[in-house]
């Protein structure tokens, strides 16, 4: 069996009262994706968070390629798409500062771009099809462009775990299907990608792992396995969506 | 024609003007460049508390004979601490820790004034003294801008990353904690300079307004920039102009100007404006 990239073990998060994600085990392989799903408020952000080391945990363990999450962040290794929600849009931030940011991690502490940075952002650029929207500020993007500037950030960044929160929400067909390609392509380069979505249609189409979160971790594995009626009525407390099977 | 020109020159004749002129422009000019980052990080609550706080520090400092900057630091510093841990560790919000804090600490520093046998002029910490000047707060104020431009401008690509996507700094590795100390760090020696010119009662108008005024006003973080110092900087130099030629509160000009500015483009701001928004 292959090693781990991502390894939780008997992790609990908890905000204040309310525990949100309670004695979750996972087990994420390099050069895969895995699809994270669940209702709203079931826990699939905080899953997020304490894979990237930002909420304390008050039980268990987050392991990065067997090390603790603490000393990886030195290493760029991370890239996380935020949803659309946690994002500030009226920021004054254009499109090319944004995907700028995801080089920073290998600039000087002034942060001045090199000549390859910039080369690096022009291709994320390409490859997201958003040349030529560069100067314009993120607020004044459709749904899909903001979410393909993260997305260039991510490819600008070059990390090997990219973690994608609810990178469909608001995008149109023929965008869900360009990042699709995208994230095919990257797993295909050996990358890991965690990404938490609703749209359980196309999970099969892409994902080669599912994760089923409701408050813990209900399940993990291939799709085969896991989409059972079972689990699904107890990730979606009973009302197992339309349209599955 | 004459008129104006002797409105502006006449009162150059006095070292006490040119002196106050030339510190209001740089405390208007660092506490612009800061408020940009304030107001879209949102603390402008938290800059409210921390110049309140610094009261007790101020009147300490003025007792033991230490840098004013030194006490105001240490009681900046502390409120905000106090303000996370309450936070942090009872069910009380932050807006209510935040209240409750920086008015206790400007209570003890009513008291200490009332009871500290000194001869420090309360009037001056609350609105500042911009006419009058001593030797050594000049120095003060000339040695806290230098650091804090220092500071903002070694850093202020991360601190822009750190008010944006706090996250995506961490996982860049950036040391998210470091980087909210040095805001904060450089808000406390900000709201020293200012208590020179405005006061800390005032002082956190200059901390907003001139970055709400240029958020207003573009799209572009380093334009944003310029126009809060430019907007500052007016205001400033009329305001000191104002007040000596009307004997007049010289904060209160100064304030009285830059919330005219913030008006005037709330209303006429191209993009942003009210009327364009309509
Ligand atoms: N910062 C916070 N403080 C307190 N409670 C929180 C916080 N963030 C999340 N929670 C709670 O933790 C639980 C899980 O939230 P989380 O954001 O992880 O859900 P989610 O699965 O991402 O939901 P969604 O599909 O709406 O994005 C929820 O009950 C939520 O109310
Ligand atoms: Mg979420």
């Amino acid at each position: 069996m292959q090693n781990p990239t991502i390894e939780l073990e008997n992790v609990t998060v908890s905000y204040d009262r309310t525990v949100a994600l309670h004695g979750a085990n996972l087990r994420v392989n390099q050069g895969s994706i895995a699809g994270i799903v669940g209702m709203n408020g079931s826990g699939k952000s905080t899953l997020f968070k304490a894979i990237m080391g930002l909420e304390k945990l008050r039980s268990g363990r987050v392991l990065i390629q067997g090390k603790s999450i603490n000393k990886i962040h030195q290493r760029n290794l991370l890239a996380y798409i935020p949803q659309t929600e946690a994002v500030d849009w009226d920021f004054p931030i254009s499109v090319y500062d944004v995907v700028m940011m995801g080089r920073y991690g290998y600039m000087n502490c002034l942060r001045i771009p090199r000549e390859i940075d910039r080369k690096i952002v022009q291709q994320s650029l390409a490859k997201t099809q958003l040349t030529g929207l560069e100067q314009r500020q993120i607020g004044e993007l459709s749904g899909g462009q903001k979410k393909r500037t993260f997305l260039a950030r991510t490819l600008a960044q070059q990390g090997e775990i990219i973690l994608l929160d609810e990178p469909f929400a608001g995008v149109d067909v023929k965008t869900e299907k360009a990042i699709i390609e995208l994230l095919i392509e990257l797993r295909d380069l050996g990358k890991t990608i965690l990404i938490s979505t609703h749209d359980l249609s196309s999970i099969a189409t892409f994902c080669d792992q599912v994760i089923l979160v409701n408050k813990t971790i209900l399940a993990y594995g291939t799709i085969a396995d896991v989409f059972t009626p079972e689990n699904l009525s107890r990730t979606f407390g009973g009302s197992v969506p339309q349209g599955l099977f | 024609m004459e008129i104006v020109w002797q409105w502006f020159t006449a009162p150059l004749q006095f070292q006490f003007m040119v002196q106050a002129l030339f510190v209001s422009v740089l405390v208007g000019a660092i506490c612009a460049v800061l408020s940009c980052y304030l107001t879209l990080k949102g603390w402008a609550l938290m800059g409210d508390a921390v110049s309140h706080a610094v009261l007790p520090g101020v009147v300490l400092a003025y007792g033991l004979q230490i840098p004013l900057a030194l006490g105001a630091f240490v009681f900046g510093l502390g409120s905000v601490l106090l303000i996370g841990l309450i936070k942090a560790r009872t069910r009380v919000k932050e807006d209510a820790a935040i209240g409750l804090v920086f008015t206790g600490f400007f209570a003890f520093g009513l008291v200490l004034i009332s009871k500290l046998p000194s001869n420090i002029d309360l009037m001056h910490i609350l609105f500042g003294n911009l006419l009058g000047i001593s030797p050594e707060n000049l120095i003060q104020t000339i040695v806290i801008t230098v650091i804090a431009t220092i500071g903002l401008f070694i850093f202020r690509k991360d601190l822009l990353l750190f008010c944006f996507d706090p996250v995506h700094a961490r996982t860049i590795g950036l040391n998210t904690a470091f980087l909210y100390y040095l805001l904060l760090i450089i808000l406390a020696l900000t709201i020293v300079a200012a208590q020179q010119t405005v006061g800390i009662i005032l002082v956190i108008s200059m901390l907003i307004t001139p970055g709400s005024t240029a958020y207003l006003l573009t799209d572009n973080f380093d334009r944003m920039t310029i126009l809060a110092v430019l907007s500052a900087v007016f205001s400033s130099v009329l305001g000191t102009y104002l007040s000596y030629h009307f004997d007049a509160s010289p904060a209160g000009c100064i304030v009285v100007l830059q919330t005219l500015i913030f008006l005037m483009t709330m209303i006429f701001a191209p993009k942003y404006g009210l009327i364009a928004r309509r």
